[in-house]
């Protein structure tokens, strides 16, 4: 999906500039990984279709070198629409995995790439973890305020899906280290990747 | 940081199933302060349990070593270990008692040999009232739900004043509101009494509000890090010049 209604619902919270709600963007849905354009794009998408609008604009600073800033409220077409959005029921996304398919579709002869594959997908995982980590000590939840309980819950949508991700990754390099290590048949290949697997571990801890 | 209270330095742990062995802890070494909550993430089967009982003493690690306020547990007496254990370590289990008590008789129950049935059921009452149970010192586990239960539990663990906490899963089936209360409460026991928690989750969610997070694979400890800037650059990165409107 574009950012139209992220855009859209942020304006219908409270107007602001392009910068502003790139920003708080980044700051609610920083996982969804919104092109930078994106943001500028919805916001013209928005204008044409009358869903928001300008309400003035916000001087450049003392330098007066860069353009004002306009900043853009919500018109009643853009709250119905908005609300209509809401209440529509949101489709399953597909789950198209680059990693899935490699899995699948892989020879014994590729067990030591894809083992670093699945390595290098478990650091990336764990850095999602780490700014989500980082996005809830600057917001901890409120179990007793709405919006807190609204944002943790999206959060946790978004931990959940890391945490299982991980999970499924660390079984994924068991068992394919266990291949590696395999007597029985194993090649010279097998066992040098285990080998390395077992060093990258060692990689992963001073991370 | 505040002082270290326990300290994990290299610890392995190994166990044997006929002659195959099954690496649990490899060169694992942690921190927890005064005043500080440091979450061990893993999935089930990962070594969580193990690390808090290593932590406790309860086990012995193979290879390196556990501290206590800077004391190697492996050089204490087995007297002055169980000590240490009754007045510096508590521990939070997700298993009520065995028997069917009132809650007030379960969480008295550590205290009575230093204290007596009097003073264990006023420090157990006080407990039960810093974590919001008072009113379920008469019932019994089997009637609690598993909110109240996990608050039972950390009362039951912090009735003796301990200096650690060893807190096992202490959000399993809870929902979110009830998860973020029992994580409040344990933040707000960490800032009150300046305790020291390690606290062991099988669920990310509930590590998010640690002071530290560390994940445990493959017998490793491991400290989620900034990834690798993104492909397509942050979001934020976009120039700050504003279009003109």
């Amino acid at each position: 999906m574009s950012a139209k209604y992220a855009v859209l619902g942020l304006v219908i919270e409270r107007p602001g500039y392009g910068y502003q709600l790139a920003q708080r963007l980044e700051e609610r849905f920083g996982c969804s990984e919104f092109a930078p354009s994106g943001v500028y794009s919805a916001l013209d998408q928005l204008s044409r279709d009358s869903f928001i609008r300008s309400a003035g604009e916000m001087g450049a600073g003392p330098s007066r070198r860069a353009a004002p800033r306009t900043i853009y409220e919500a018109t009643e077409e853009g709250v119905d629409h908005f609300e209509a959005w809401m209440l529509e029921a949101s489709p399953t996304p597909p789950l198209r995995d680059e990693l899935h398919m490699k899995i699948a579709l892989c020879r014994p002869v590729d067990l030591p790439r894809l083992i670093d594959m699945v390595h290098g997908q478990e650091l990336a995982c764990m850095g999602r973890l780490h700014d989500l980590k980082q996005r809830a000590d600057e917001d901890p939840a409120d179990p007793h305020e709405w919006s807190s309980l609204m944002r943790t819950l999206a959060r946790d949508a978004e931990v959940a899906v890391w945490n299982a991700r991980i999970e499924w990754l660390q079984s994924a390099r068991e068992l394919l280290e266990q291949l590696c290590e395999e007597p029985e048949g194993a090649s010279s290949t097998r066992r040098g990747a285990a080998a390395a697997g077992r060093s990258r571990m060692g990689h992963l801890q001073v991370l | 940081m505040a002082d270290v209270l326990l300290s994990l330095d290299a610890v392995s742990k190994s166990y044997w199933r006929g002659p195959s062995e099954l690496r649990v802890l490899t060169d694992a070494s942690l921190d927890v302060a005064a005043g500080e909550l440091v979450a061990v993430w893993g999935k089930r089967g990962a070594g969580k349990t193990t690390l808090l009982r290593i932590a406790a003493g309860l086990e012995a690690p193979d290879r390196g070593s556990v501290r206590f306020d800077g004391a190697d547990l492996a050089r204490l007496s087995e007297s002055a270990h169980a000590r240490l254990m009754r007045e510096q370590v508590g521990w939070v289990r997700r298993s009520g008692p065995s028997s069917d008590l009132a809650m007030l008789d379960y969480v008295a129950l550590p205290l009575l040999i230093d204290h007596g049935q009097r003073g264990a059921h006023g420090r157990a009452s006080e407990a039960l009232r810093r974590v919001g149970m008072s009113d379920c010192a008469g019932q019994r586990w089997s009637s609690l739900s598993d909110g109240e239960r996990a608050l039972v539990a950390i009362a039951h663990g912090m009735a003796r004043t301990p200096r650690l906490l060893l807190v096992d899963d202490p959000t399993a089936n809870l929902g979110l509101r009830e998860r973020e209360e029992v994580l409040q409460l344990l933040l707000s026991l960490v800032e009150e009494a300046n305790l020291a928690v390690l606290m062991a989750v099988p669920d990310m969610p509930a590590a998010m509000r640690s002071h530290q997070l560390r994940a445990l694979s493959g017998g490793r400890l491991l400290t989620p890090a900034a990834p690798p800037a993104p492909r397509g650059g942050n979001i934020l990165d976009f120039p700050r010049s504003e279009r003109s409107a």
